[in-house]
């Protein structure tokens, strides 16, 4: 089968909580292209239904009409084919397994999954900066050590697609800005995936984050959530802390800031 | 002082010394009011009742113990195979949790009796009386640890597509290991209550029987004894199952606390 035009394809989107009488409408009419090898930002206000998005994306829900593609496909043959990478805000480790322990899980669920070369556990845990911990249990490392083990789990399968929930929300102003940039090394450290990089779809509500990690941001509008902008940010790579404190950043962070203080449609 | 034999002394000590001063004012009291020996024995006429023949009060009580942990097997077992059941099936839990309430509220002791017609003098109504009486707090326990787990590990195992299987034992299983030990150490003793009345009705060994017997006699300093070793047995058990929790679940809150 030939390679789709984009990795992820959304499109007519809605979603609708059934909420005791009445039902709460999260999406409406969402559409969404993501390209292949792409870092892709959703952000928008609390509650305007990102976690929905990406949820429905990883297969987890089932949205109450539209149409997700992943490479063509519906989300749930991506992730029988172990194609999607999951972190969430909650890093949920099993806290009975050791950090090495935790990495292996995805294998030892499936470990006929790995149809491609994927990197072993203990290579995860090289890239991730976490070989000195490979024998730590959860309790005993730092918030944005337990995220890292996360991020190394979700590449157990070198999955082509990585779907990220505000992964360092949890974590102090300082830790996570230095997490963007540890994860912007380990995306550039490529896979398997066709375009070379991984795609990342990212939800977060910091607009600094956004306009560090991806190549395009897309602002939802607060609920029911729809798009109500994307913005390219050409910002060449690597990119590095300093950039934050220049022109063209402030510039997009400017353009974002706006976007989100608009009234609702 | 070596760390280990410090700990030790440091949380052994206190009771020791409480538990001989209850003693020597019991001692005392006996003495001083002079209580007749069949009403209440001073604790040094139990000690040497004891002493008389150790090997006996062990000897009946490995054999009480030995019935309660047969039983309190069987019940956990039992237990356990419903709450996984239950967890995974609302039908089930509405058909059989009031079943399981029944066994909870009816007198174990009201039922011993009938177990002995039902099922002879051996050692298997003791068995099943214990397991009875352990069987509901770790039904609840078990019931309520699988359903305790991680809403982000269970989503993550989902995105997996872990099987029920494979979630049970990666997941729900190590999860309600705090329940379930919390579980054990309620039960194990109830269990060994359990195994010592059924020998009242139907002994022909254990403590119970022990009991029985020296109640019928009024030898109180065997009764007394008696009841003495149950009851070091019963703070055994807590002491050898929280070392080992302490040992399995060095992740969990409640013992990293404990620290």
């Amino acid at each position: 089968m030939a390679i789709a035009n984009h990795h992820v394809s959304l499109s007519g989107l809605t979603h609708a909580f059934q909420g005791g009488r009445r039902a709460l409408t999260a999406l409406a009419d969402v559409a969404l292209d993501v390209s292949w090898g792409q870092f892709l930002s959703v952000i928008g206000p609390s509650g305007c239904g990102k976690s929905t998005l990406l949820r429905i994306i990883a297969g987890l829900l089932r949205p109450t009409r539209g149409e997700v593609c992943i490479d063509g496909e519906a989300p749930a043959r991506a992730q029988r084919r172990r194609d999607i990478g999951l972190v969430a805000q909650d890093p949920a480790l099993l806290p009975w397994r050791t950090v090495l322990g935790n990495v292996r899980l995805p294998l030892e669920i499936d470990g006929r999954a790995r149809r491609r070369p994927a990197p072993s556990p203990d290579e995860l845990l090289e890239l991730t900066g976490l070989s000195e911990f490979r024998d730590y249990h959860p309790h005993e490392l730092s918030g944005g050590m337990q995220q890292r083990v996360a991020l190394a789990r979700s590449l157990a399968f070198d999955p082509a697609l990585l779907l990220m929930d505000e992964p360092f929300g949890a974590l102090d102003e300082i830790t996570r800005s230095a997490m963007r940039y540890e994860l912007l090394r380990v995306w550039s450290a490529g896979g398997a995936a066709p375009s070379g990089r991984k795609t990342v779809v990212f939800v977060t509500h910091s607009i600094a984050e956004a306009i560090a990690l991806s190549d395009r941001v897309v602002v939802l509008s607060p609920r029911p959530g729809s798009v109500r902008a994307a913005i390219d940010i050409e910002l060449p790579r690597p990119r590095t802390q300093e950039m934050e404190r220049t022109a063209p950043f402030l510039d997009y962070a400017d353009q974002l800031r706006s976007l989100l203080r608009e009234a609702p449609v | 002082m070596n760390p280990t034999v410090r700990t030790v002394m440091a949380y052994a000590l206190p009771p020791a010394v409480a538990l001989t001063a209850a003693f020597l004012f019991w001692e005392f009291w006996v003495d001083w009011r002079d209580i007749a020996i069949i009403v209440v024995p001073p604790p040094s006429a139990v000690i040497e009742r004891f002493f008389e023949d150790p090997a006996f009060f062990w000897r009946e009580g490995a054999w009480t113990l030995y019935e309660a942990t047969l039983g309190l097997l069987l019940g956990s077992a039992f237990a356990i195979a419903l709450a996984v059941v239950m967890s995974h099936s609302t039908l089930t839990e509405r058909a059989l949790f009031p079943l399981a309430i029944i066994i909870k509220v009816t007198p174990i002791v009201a039922v011993a009796p009938v177990l002995v017609i039902a099922l002879g003098f051996g050692t298997t109504p003791k068995i099943v009386v214990a397991a009875l009486i352990s069987f509901f707090p770790m039904l609840v326990n078990a019931m309520t640890g699988f359903r305790d787990v991680n809403t982000g590990a269970l989503e993550l195992m989902r995105s997996l597509r872990a099987s029920p299987w494979q979630m049970f034992w990666k997941l729900r299983l190590p999860s309600s290991l705090p329940y379930l030990f919390a579980a054990l150490k309620v039960t194990y003793p109830l269990a060994l209550i359990g195994a010592v009345v059924a020998e009242w009705f139907t002994g022909d060994r254990g403590l119970g029987l022990v009991i029985f017997v020296a109640n019928y006699n009024l030898d109180t300093p065997t009764l007394f004894a008696a009841i003495g070793v149950l009851a070091f047995t019963g703070v055994a058990i807590n002491v050898i199952l929280s070392l080992i929790e302490r040992r399995v679940l060095f992740w969990h809150e409640t013992i990293r606390t404990v620290r």
